[in-house]
């Protein structure tokens, strides 16, 4: 895991190119404390900060091929690289180290952009071939490992593993853009390949990059859904479909748990981390140390099950009291290494720090979980709304108006959710898209300055990839589409953005073993009434796992992780949001619209509603965000 | 074969809709065979004939029949003169049910139907539904359109599912061998063309407005240049003069073939950011004319436009949309490459694509 940067101009002289990276890699030294390196060649200078997981003595970055042509800087980890090395050497290569890096470089001075396929990890890498003059840079297939990039005016091309890192080139305006800003009030994330700045962007997960020669830069995917044809190898019946999961399960955590530091993990007591550390401990792990966040108020902490669980599988079990006090005095800390906002990822940011503090340089997370099993609600609840909406429709126009009107104007979340979905959702796609959806169009349209209004108006109230992504879904069934929506939008922009910038604030390797392409390839194609059952969420993992994780927690309902916001918002957060929500401080983002700002603010002080809590911090992020970079 | 052809419109308007039957009409006419006829039936047209209809037939058009917008007469015409139709071409989704009941009557009777664009993006009826399955071919101007049929209704056989893409009409398309004359950087005129309706807002000439300011900060005399007419028109005079842009944007209103000619002989590149083009003729007209395009990354305008005849933006960003103006006008695409590209629109390969689908 790595933080890596490159700036190829024509333009930019090697001296000041070099300026630059070495400025791009100091802003994100936390990813990698235990080397650092660069390589200029060309019009290209790459970088790169190392926290060394695999082969520590060796795989110094950035990496150059024995013939000099090939010069990888590359952020992750490749699980597989074992399996490559005979491959690769049978075709000529030969090794100088033990160190996934090389692998990499040797599979793409050997196969060349069919090398990705090959790969089983998460990895963002960007390659310079010196003799053709060109970069070659590439994302995992599901977006574990970020990849920022940004076209500069002279045909330069500069890129990052942060944000951060890329504004640090001094190449770049950092301006935020008022649509991207739209954007986050809707689903409380920059949508990729958006960013939060303007002239910046995200490679999307299973894409590739290229620039060549003459300065063009090119975008393609490597890697999409696995279409719906009829595969073979699929499971008979129900309990060799468990039989083949549990397979596949212990198949993954294996490779995950490939390291030369020690590794431990995150376990909230729910399905999905307890499963997944106890098949590190079936799988042999010993001495395995284990990570959870407890709360002093009821209702949020899973100290109990985390505690079961660490207990029956036999962990050396961590556990970090969070206080609204300690949320409070940690959160300029917290701001200073958001590289975008997120109305999520705080628990992430402590999980790390604890595991971290803990002793181990990786840990294994069960992210994932939810959206490969369907754990939550919209997997049973959106294809019953989607079988309805005909009936909706032959409704009166009037009278379907007057109960959209009726449903906006209740208090609760949900009857406003049902109100989006009524009047958006045609079918599964756009249900599914606007599920993910935080904000309702005109509460997020309210918010906005007329300027930024009338731009993200345009936007219209679904995802920006929504054709992207309903292509690729051709003739997918309904519980991959949820799947997919689930994977490609929240999990994507939220979860592993969060995951990835919070664990490496602390230099720690977070790795997702559910999101996992080989794992993701077996299990697509499988009937969807294997993989989900209405009435037990999440059956097919407990029932693979059912020797490992403790009957009382397969047995629970799901508890979403979430931290007490609503009742630290109102004391120890108060000064600062009340600082936050100043006029000054509003002052910094134009895009919004103040006094819509600071009335959804009033009402949350004043009327106890402890449901708003979500958006209301949300806006107060992205506040905090601009005030920062102002 | 004998062929039935029903369209909305064929010379009542010079919408897109109206060009592409023009042009279907003269593909089933070529292509119906030797001992094949062809009846027209209008929707939309006035009765009475029009000059240009010899251009569009032949002498296998047995008859052509303009309803002057009355469904009733549309609807009766329709079923009787199916009576000696081998196949019905439905030329808009709203003439499938006349189909069904056209083969109710007559059982041997097949039928197709010419899905144009937003029309069928949508969820269908049962009764669409149930025509749309009985269909013997779905003739898509794009894929796009295909996969959102197969969206909208995933149990609709793939195979019958055919993407014959939309043509130049051979009597619009430009034939002189001029060469491309291009005047960057000194007063660069940009030309979008489309109908000005309110409900057709997506089609995104508002920000091509709103890219005016950005854009004249790269190439101050830039201009604009609005063909079509409507009723928004008014809001987007008043945005211009909002944005102090007035001077520079010009809406010359509705206007005839020749002077539509002129305006893409005379203009640097075409512009249209729509959202929800089924294929969007109006490109292909501009590319004929040897000049590059700018569309959104949205619909069927991908598989038009690529970036050798022109440059794909997101729909709404207007700095995105703005700096791909100013790219195209300091690079302009290679002319003959663009009319090439549109050359792979011409008659000839739509007349052949057309002949195989409907077999």
């Amino acid at each position: 895991m790595c933080g890596i940067a490159g700036l190829i101009s024509p333009h930019v002289g090697q001296a000041m190119r070099e300026e630059a990276v070495t400025r791009m890699v100091a802003r994100q030294a936390h990813r990698g404390p235990d080397d650092r390196g660069m390589h200029s060649e060309g019009d290209a200078t790459l970088g790169m900060c190392r926290l060394a997981i695999i082969d520590p003595a060796h795989g110094h970055q950035p990496m150059t091929s024995p013939d000099g042509r090939f010069t990888v800087v590359f952020n992750g980890a490749i699980y597989n690289y074992r399996e490559l090395q005979p491959e690769l050497a049978a075709g000529g290569w030969i090794f100088r180290t033990n160190c996934d890096t090389e692998v990499l470089l040797a599979a793409y001075a050997l196969k060349g952009a069919n090398c990705l396929k090959l790969f089983r990890g998460m990895f963002a890498f960007a390659i310079w071939d010196a003799r053709e003059h060109t970069l070659f840079a590439a994302r995992d297939s599901l977006g574990i490992k970020p990849l920022y990039y940004a076209i500069l005016p002279d045909s330069g091309l500069v890129l990052a593993s942060e944000l951060n890192a890329l504004l640090a080139s001094n190449q770049l305006p950092g301006e935020i853009d008022p649509a991207a800003a739209g954007e986050f009030l809707a689903w409380f994330s920059v949508p990729a390949p958006h960013t939060i700045y303007r002239r910046t962007a995200a490679l999307l997960p299973g894409h590739c990059l290229r620039r060549d020669s003459d300065g063009r830069v090119t975008t393609a995917a490597w890697w999409s859904l696995p279409a719906p044809a009829r595969a073979t190898g699929l499971a008979g019946n129900y309990h060799d479909f468990v039989h083949s999961l549990r397979g596949q399960l212990d198949d993954t955590i294996r490779a995950h748990s490939v390291a030369d530091v020690p590794v431990g993990a995150f376990l909230s007591g729910g399905l999905d981390s307890t499963a997944v550390v106890g098949l590190m401990a079936k799988s042999g792990a010993t001495k395995l140390k284990t990570f959870s966040l407890i709360f002093g108020e009821n209702g949020f902490s899973e100290q109990a099950s985390a505690r079961l669980a660490a207990q029956a599988i036999g962990t050396d079990h961590h556990e970090e009291l969070i206080t609204g006090a300690r949320v409070a005095s940690d959160l300029p800390r917290i701001l200073a290494a958001f590289d975008q906002p997120t109305g999520d990822g705080i628990n992430t940011w402590y999980a790390s720090q604890t595991a971290r503090q803990g002793g181990v340089k990786v840990a294994l997370s069960g992210l994932g979980g939810d959206e490969l099993f369907g754990g939550y609600p919209s997997f049973r609840d959106l294809p019953r709304l989607n079988r309805l909406l005909p009936l909706w429709r032959m409704l009166p126009a009037g009278l379907r108006g007057k109960i959209l009107r009726q449903l906006q104007a209740r208090s609760t979340t949900r009857s406003r959710k049902l109100a989006d979905f009524l009047a958006h959702g045609r079918d599964l796609h756009e249900l599914a898209s606007l599920q993910r959806r935080v904000l309702p169009e005109q509460a997020q349209l309210d918010l906005l300055a007329p300027e930024a209004r009338t731009q993200t108006e345009r936007l219209g109230p679904f995802h920006p990839l929504f054709e992207e992504f309903t292509a690729e879904l051709a003739g997918a069934s309904p519980v991959q589409i949820i799947s997919a929506w689930e994977l490609r939008t929240y999990m994507t922009d939220v979860l592993l953005r969060d995951s990835d910038v919070f664990s490496m604030a602390h230099s720690l390797e977070l790795r997702v073993p559910f999101v996992d392409r080989t794992l993701l390839e077996w299990l697509w194609p499988q009937p969807d009434y294997f993989k989900f059952d209405p009435r037990v969420m999440k059956r097919a993992l407990a029932d693979a796992t059912a020797d490992v994780v403790p009957a009382a927690i397969r047995q629970r309902r799901k508890q979403g992780f979430t931290l007490p916001f609503a009742l630290w918002m109102r004391q120890e957060l108060r000064p600062f949001l009340e600082d936050t929500f100043s006029p000054a401080s509003l002052g910094a983002c134009p895009w919004l619209e103040v006094s819509a700002v600071t009335q959804l603010w009033q009402k949350f002080k004043t009327t106890g509603d402890t449901r708003a809590w979500s958006r209301v911090w949300a806006v107060a992020m992205l506040v905090a965000f601009a005030n920062r970079r102002a | 074969m004998n062929i039935l052809l029903l369209s909305p419109e064929l010379f009542r308007a010079d919408g897109g809709i109206a060009r592409i039957m023009r042009a279907y009409l003269k593909g089933v006419c070529d292509g119906c065979g030797p001992s094949g006829q062809v009846d027209s039936l209008v929707l939309n047209d006035q009765p009475g004939g029009d000059p240009r209809l010899s251009l569009y037939s032949n002498s296998r058009l047995r008859r052509n029949e303009a309803c002057a917008g009355s469904r009733l007469r549309f609807v009766t015409r329709a079923v009787r003169f199916a009576r000696t139709a081998d196949l019905l071409v439905c030329g808009h989704l709203h003439h499938l049910p006349i189909a069904l009941l056209a083969q109710a009557f007559h059982p041997g009777l097949r039928y197709s139907l010419v899905a144009h664009g937003i029309e069928v993006w949508r969820p269908y009826s049962w009764l669409e539904r149930r025509a749309l399955l009985g269909a013997h071919r779905i003739l898509c101007v794009s894929d796009y359109t295909r996969r959102q049929l197969r969206r909208f209704l995933p149990t609709l056989a793939p195979e019958r599912l055919i993407v014959v893409p939309n043509t130049l009409d051979p009597y619009f398309a430009d034939n002189s061998t001029r060469p491309f004359v291009n005047s960057p950087f000194i007063a660069p005129r940009i030309l979008t063309v489309a109908r000005l309706a309110t409900a057709d807002r997506y089609k995104g000439i508002d920000t091509l407005i709103e890219a005016l300011p950005h854009l004249h900060q790269l190439l101050p005399l830039a201009r604009l240049r609005v063909v079509g007419q409507g009723d928004d028109l008014p809001r987007l005079r008043a945005l211009a003069a909002s944005l102090g842009v007035a001077r520079a944007v010009e809406f010359t209103g509705a206007v005839d073939d020749e002077t539509l000619r002129a305006e893409y002989e005379t203009c640097d590149l075409f512009a249209l950011p729509s959202r929800r083009e089924g294929f969007g003729l109006v490109y292909l007209e501009a590319m004929a004319h040897g000049k590059p395009c700018v569309g959104a990354r949205a619909g069927g305008v991908p598989e038009v436009i690529n970036d050798s005849v022109g440059q794909l933006v997101e729909y709404g960003r207007v700095p995105e949309l703005a700096e791909a103006l100013a790219e195209l006008v300091r690079r302009p695409r290679d002319s003959e490459v663009v009319r090439r590209h549109a050359a792979s629109f011409a008659f000839p390969v739509f007349q052949r694509r057309l002949a195989a689908a409907l077999s």
